[in-house]
């Protein structure tokens, strides 16, 4: 557990309020603590840039704290750290962490009702399990293939051939979808096999159909093959693992105790009501308003208005921590969630990476400069 | 809640009062639509138009006679219209509307006459009979009761290519669909008493019987009072035209105007006038008129026989009002009428009328404008047969001579009625009409706007300026005329729009309804004295505009009049209005009418009960029979006057609980839905009455332009641009109308979840921020189809492509081939065409010159031959169609960039909107 602080933080022009952050109660402190990995043998603040000449050190040790982790499903708490950092988490994860998904459709038949280029973009869309993902190349430059992508280390090949010869309609669904890698199959595949496997029982993941591509009808066939590459949902949407991924600031409630007894029992409740979500509650025993939920705040400022419309300015006093984050992140069940925030760190490394390497080779800072007017 | 006893500002009692459960007469409105179907008007005016119009106007002209010996003759015994068909290598072959459509013909049928008719020149000759002669073809409306549409399922239209939801009601000609628009008009045989430009006051009426077209003006000008008629060169005096009308006596034509003294007066100068012109007798007055006969010069006049200006105020002055055996009493008696009320519009200046007065207006439909076309072909097939006759009679003495073969070899209705629809200019010399733009081409842009633009009414004159009147939305047009649906700028409030329920009368057999009205007690004219016909007690009758004779209890009449008409033993769309101010009773079964049903009240209680609505929703009962059994009643705009309309059942008391100020009792029929006072497209718009109006109206033009779904069958169809949308959705708000259309079963758009968010940078009107992922994973991304023709000529071929550039797509018959992608320079067919078309003897390769069809498209862009159509065209040459599709994304505001700005001059304005990453057109404009 990392529990350093160091001296600097405290002079942080970014953080002004940090002395307010009051301090992790024991109780509080999680027993997941990760700390984000350490870049090889640089440990605190030792590679300053070399224009800043300062001795003060930017350099933060957030944490992470785990809350609630599924396959495609996960809530966790970054602290100690700003609203860019996590904004950059959050981005990367939506836009820049690869999948795979079927990036070009050759159509030998279509007979179906819809046309050639609408059935590619269904295609195109279909989650596939792209645990490899981070391990594949991009087809534009795999050395191997000359970047036409075909070939074992940048793409997966797929095929489907559906004919309809019974009069019932034929749904073509992601079902039909064969590959020719194991790994790399549709999602909803994947998850109805992991289903079956772990219990029998379970027939309500085995009944579901697959996604549908198209419906036939008697005498309808479509017979295509589908190549899946590689690719970050910065080009396409389709290549994106995240379904949702949010962050909140985590509020910070104090109620003015003093000021609060001064309300009947009655406005209290009216005080409570007012607040769109559950945040604050009366204890029945004490009659005194406690906070029950401070993450239900939605930061729609009801109850501060209330307090005034009461006339009682500064009955509650209510701030964002401004260095502490709660994320929620869906996948599309592309990869786990899990497996996408570590992508996204992993991708976020790289990015950082390569602007180091630009500076030391360069020192130049046009393009930043460029971006900072 | 707890109830306290004590709160003043509810009333418990009327609280407590039990809701009289109010008749839901809503599902009367799908009843009605499903009988009449939306544009009902337009079908049932061509359906009047086949099966009686088109009868009466060959009875009217039915013999042909050789002038020089009238027993060789040709009689037209029948005509009747057969089913749609077409010739394909002589041999007659039934055709669909989706048929024509993509073969590029005419959705017609043959017209076939039976006939009687001589022979030659011998002296006895035989009278023949032939049948089912065909003298040309008949465009045919679809869903009319020719059509082969007609009262087919779901299944069954279908299987013939249409969409079920297709209303029908326009035409198909040369492959197009062309919608004969409705033409609003100034009623016909009317009086209508109005301001001049010059500020005179005058009384008008434009006759139009099946002979002749004319306007009869009077007007006044310095106290007196003139007849103006194009046949006369000059205003005439009022009182000569009625001395030469057989009325010497000046009391008796004061008589006839009434009895006030005020009407004597105002008559005076005119009298006078008379006098000073030394015209005394009807033969003076005559003479009179003669010399003024003749719009041109004195010359003519002089050549000009006698009896010329009687002939002229036989015929054509008040053509409406028939003169039979010379009795011109009937003219003389409507003269007056006229007078009198110009008279009192002059006492009394509310009694003029109003031109823009619903009741004052006739809407002319596409069956009435066929028929105008119809006969004036008829009448130049007659004409010309006659003349060919006449002359060939004379020169030589062939026995064979007759006018079947005339008829057969000359007949200028196929080509005629053909050219009138496709061009949409009704040029008939024969009615002084010179019309362009009847008819136009069917808006496809989506389906709403097919069906807003078959209920549009274009309007009877030119776009004037300035004058407000016409543009104001009219008091009348309640329930008639959508209030919203009306375009802006130039042609606003002049074009206008049905309302939902609207229909719009067609003829109705006059002879009955006479009889009808005389015996109930309509005295007749001709009892009467002039002094009689105004007397104080009594009200005219008018039927048609004609003067039938005077009522002594209007009120009684009226009423009996109305009971017949809900017993169904009088036509249904037959009105009876009660003009207390006029004192006259009108009764009108004319044409063009516009009119609606309503639910019959007695004394403010809905004839309609809540049983009859569940036999209804149980399909014992429809909404024919709600008419039959007197229970809904269509009323006209005159008719309407009459009425007390409530929009809902009367309620004694407000929801406050206030007496309601409206007498029950005075309540005559009640709204069968609010709604329906609305169009098709302002039907779209939910919750319209919480919208500033100009909303409404903007909304009504744009509906038109969403695209979606155009029909069932749009992926087989060849119009030649079709914008579909990949996505299209299901509004998530219905409203009644929409499902009564039929627009969620085809919707048009796509619901978006929209931040609304003010905040400075992004506040630019009408503009939208998008999120890119959603236009990645399908959000507003568009089909185009787009056709492009080939004709081969004859002499031209089509051959095999040899491997060559540009040349990839094409199959083995040297066509695209549906399904590849085609790119900018590509040829799609691979025709050459011989250097000399004349030389057809040696057919060699060097003959042959490359005269193939080129692709022209965008550079980069994903174009697909989705089709390819092969027919002849009614030339028999080989038509070849490609329809070429492109699917769009929306991108970044086109206007916005430079390059594409200099690549197409400024085209229309795109998709307007950003996007999160569409930074690639934004870079673009960056480096340049």
């Amino acid at each position: 557990m990392d529990q350093r602080r160091s001296v600097s933080d405290l002079f942080n022009p970014l953080r002004p309020e940090s002395n307010r952050n009051p301090p992790l109660y024991p109780s509080l402190i999680p027993k997941t603590l990760i700390s984000l990995p350490k870049r090889g043998q640089n440990p605190s603040g030792a590679q300053k840039p070399p224009a800043m000449e300062t001795t003060v050190s930017y350099q933060r040790f957030p944490k992470v704290r785990i809350r609630e982790m599924k396959d495609e499903y996960c809530k966790f708490e970054l602290r100690e750290t700003d609203a860019s950092m996590a904004n950059a988490l959050r981005r990367v994860m939506i836009a820049e962490v690869p999948t795979v998904a079927i990036d070009l459709v050759e159509i030998e038949v279509n007979s179906s009702v819809l046309n050639d280029e609408f059935i590619a973009h269904r295609l195109g869309l279909i989650p596939l399990t792209s645990d490899n993902a981070m391990r594949m190349r991009f087809s534009r430059d795999c050395d191997s293939c000359d970047g036409d992508g075909q070939c074992e280390f940048c793409s997966v090949e797929f095929h489907l051939n559906v004919c309809c010869d019974s009069d019932q309609t034929l749904d073509v669904t992601s079902a039909d979808l064969r590959s020719a890698e194991a790994s790399v199959i549709p999602v909803d595949l994947a998850v109805k096999a992991l289903a079956m496997e772990s219990s029998s029982t379970s027939y309500e993941a085995a009944e579901q159909r697959g996604i549908i591509i198209v419906k036939l009808r008697r005498g309808q066939e479509l017979r295509l093959r589908a190549i899946a590459r590689k690719g970050i949902g910065k080009d396409h949407a389709k290549w994106s693992p995240a379904a949702t991924v949010t962050f909140m600031y985590e509020p910070d409630i104090h109620i003015n105790e003093d000021l609060m007894e001064t309300l009947s029992l009655d406005e209290k409740r009216a005080w409570i009501e007012s607040s769109p979500t559950k945040v604050f509650d009366l204890d029945p025993n004490t009659g005194q308003v406690v906070v029950v939920d401070p993450e239900a705040y939605t930061y729609d400022d009801e109850v501060i208005k209330k307090a005034e419309a009461m006339g009682k300015p500064g009955l509650v006093e209510i701030n964002a921590k401004e260095d502490s984050f709660i994320f929620t992140v869906e996948s599309t069940g592309a990869i786990k969630a899990s497996q996408l925030v570590l992508n996204a760190i992993d991708v976020l490394r790289q990015k950082l990476d390569a602007v180091r390497l630009q500076d030391a080779e360069e020192n130049d800072f046009s393009e930043l400069k460029a971006h900072l007017g | 809640m707890v109830a306290q006893e004590s709160d003043p500002v509810v009333d418990y009692k009327t609280l407590t009062v039990p809701v009289k459960s109010a008749v839901d007469k809503f599902d009367l409105l799908p009843a009605f639509l499903k009988v009449r179907g939306l544009v009902k008007e337009h079908i049932d005016s061509f359906n009047y138009f086949i099966d009686h119009g088109i009868h009466k106007i060959v009875e009217a002209n039915k013999r042909l006679v050789c002038v020089h010996d009238p027993t060789l003759f040709l009689e037209y015994k029948r005509i009747y219209v057969g089913n749609p068909t077409v010739h394909v290598d002589l041999v007659e072959q039934k055709i669909t509307p989706q048929m024509c459509r993509l073969s590029d013909r005419t959705y017609a049928a043959p017209i076939f006459v039976d006939v009687e008719f001589t022979k030659g020149n011998q002296p006895n000759k035989q009278i023949e009979q032939r049948q089912r002669m065909q003298i040309g073809q008949m465009p045919i409306m679809l869903r009319s009761s020719h059509c082969v549409l007609r009262g087919k399922d779901e299944a069954e239209l279908a299987k013939l290519g249409e969409c079920p939801l297709d209303p029908g009601g326009y035409f198909i000609a040369k492959g197009n669909e062309k919608v004969i628009l409705i033409q609003e008009q100034l009623s016909k045989n009317r009086i209508i008493i109005d301001r001049d430009s010059k500020g005179r006051v005058s009384a008008s009426v434009t006759s139009s019987t099946h002979e002749t077209k004319s306007k009869t003006v009077f007007f006044m000008e310095k106290d007196k009072i003139y007849l103006q008629l194009n046949q006369f060169s000059k205003p005439v005096p009022i009182m000569i035209i009625l001395k030469a009308m057989g009325i010497e006596s000046d009391q008796e034509i004061v008589q006839m105007l009434g009895r006030d003294p005020r009407y004597g007066s105002l008559l005076l100068p005119s009298i006078q006038e008379c006098y000073s012109e030394k015209i005394y007798t009807q033969k003076q007055a005559l003479d009179y008129l003669d010399e003024k006969a003749g719009s041109t010069g004195a010359a003519r006049a002089r050549i000009r026989k006698e009896g010329e200006a009687r002939k002229i105020i036989r015929d054509i002055f008040l053509a409406n009002v028939p003169v039979s055996h010379g009795n011109f009493r009937p003219k003389c008696i409507y003269a007056a009428v006229m007078l009198r009320r110009m008279m009192d519009a002059i006492l009394n200046s509310d009694t003029m009328d109003d031109k823009d007065y619903v009741g004052n207006k006739r809407l002319e439909l596409s069956g009435q404008l066929m028929s105008l076309l119809f006969e004036d072909l008829f009448k130049t097939m007659n004409t010309h047969a006659l003349e060919h006759v006449n002359s060939a009679y004379s020169k030589s003495n062939s026995a064979m001579l007759d006018f079947t073969s005339v008829l057969q070899r000359f007949s200028p209705i196929t080509q005629g009625l053909e050219r009138a629809i496709s061009t949409g200019n009704w040029d008939l010399k024969r009615f002084k009409m010179h019309r362009k733009g009847v008819s136009q081409g069917l808006c496809r842009l989506s389906f709403i706007a097919a069906l807003g633009h078959m209920t549009r009414i274009s309007p009877q004159f030119e776009k004037t300026r300035k004058v407000s009147g016409p543009r104001a939305l009219q008091p009348s047009q309640w329930g008639m005329l959508c209030p919203c649906d009306t375009p802006e700028g130039e042609a606003c409030g002049l074009t206008k729009n049905l309302a939902l329920m609207t229909h719009v009368t067609t003829d109705e057999e006059e002879g009955p309804i006479i009889s009808v009205c005389q015996s109930l007690g309509v005295q007749d004219l001709a009892s009467l004295s002039g002094e009689e016909i105004h007397s104080p007690t009594s009200f005219l009758v008018i039927f048609n505009g004609l003067i039938l004779g005077k009522h002594k209890d209007p009120k009684r009449f009226a009423n009996a009049m109305r009971k017949l008409r809900r017993k169904g033993k009088l036509g249904e769309f037959v009105s009876i209005f009660v003009n207390d101010q006029q004192r006259c009773v009108y009764v009108a079964s004319d044409g063009g009418r516009v009119c609606r049903p309503l639910v019959i009240a007695d004394e403010g209680v809905s004839r309609i009960k809540e049983h009859h609505m569940k036999e209804l929703r149980d399909g014992v009962r429809c909404f024919n029979d709600f008419l039959r059994d007197g229970l809904i009643e269509y009323l006209d705009v005159n008719e309407e006057n009459n009425a007390v309309i409530s929009l809902y059942e009367h309620q004694d008391k407000d929801l406050n609980g206030e007496k309601n100020e409206v007498d029950r009792k005075s309540i005559t029929h009640v709204e069968i839905e609010p709604f329906t006072i609305l169009g098709v497209c302002a039907g779209l718009i939910p919750y319209p009455h919480h919208n500033q109006s100009p909303r409404n109206t903007y909304q009504c033009a744009m509906g038109k332009q969403a695209m979606g779904n155009i029909a069932y069958n749009q992926l087989f169809r060849a119009d030649s641009l079709i914008y579909l949308l990949v996505y299209p959705q299901r509004p998530l708000l219905t409203t009644k109308s929409i499902e009564l259309v039929g627009y969620d079963k085809l919707g048009a758009g796509q619901n978006a979840t929209v931040a609304v968010m003010s905040y400075s940078g992004y506040d630019i009107e009408d503009a939208i921020v998008m999120n890119k992922s959603s236009l990645d994973r399908g959000f507003g991304r568009c089909i185009t189809m787009k056709k492009y023709s080939v004709l081969k000529e004859k002499t031209d071929r089509i051959i095999r492509p040899q491997n060559e550039q540009n040349k990839q797509i094409l199959d083995a018959d040297g066509i695209a081939a549906p399904g590849e992608i085609i790119r900018n320079h590509d040829i799609y067919v691979n025709k050459q065409s011989p250097k000399n078309p004349r030389d057809s003897s040696a057919l060699k390769d060097q003959v042959y010159v490359d005269s193939n069809a080129k692709y022209k498209g965008v550079e980069g862009e994903t174009t697909v031959v989705d089709r390819v159509l092969l027919c002849s065209d009614t030339d028999d040459k080989l038509s070849i169609k490609c329809i070429i599709r492109h699917t769009r994304r929306p991108e970044l505001s086109r206007i916005n960039s430079r390059e594409e700005r200099k690549r197409s001059g400024m085209e229309k304005g795109g998709v307007g909107g950003m996007e999160e990453g569409g930074a690639k057109e934004q870079k673009g404009m960056e480096e340049e």
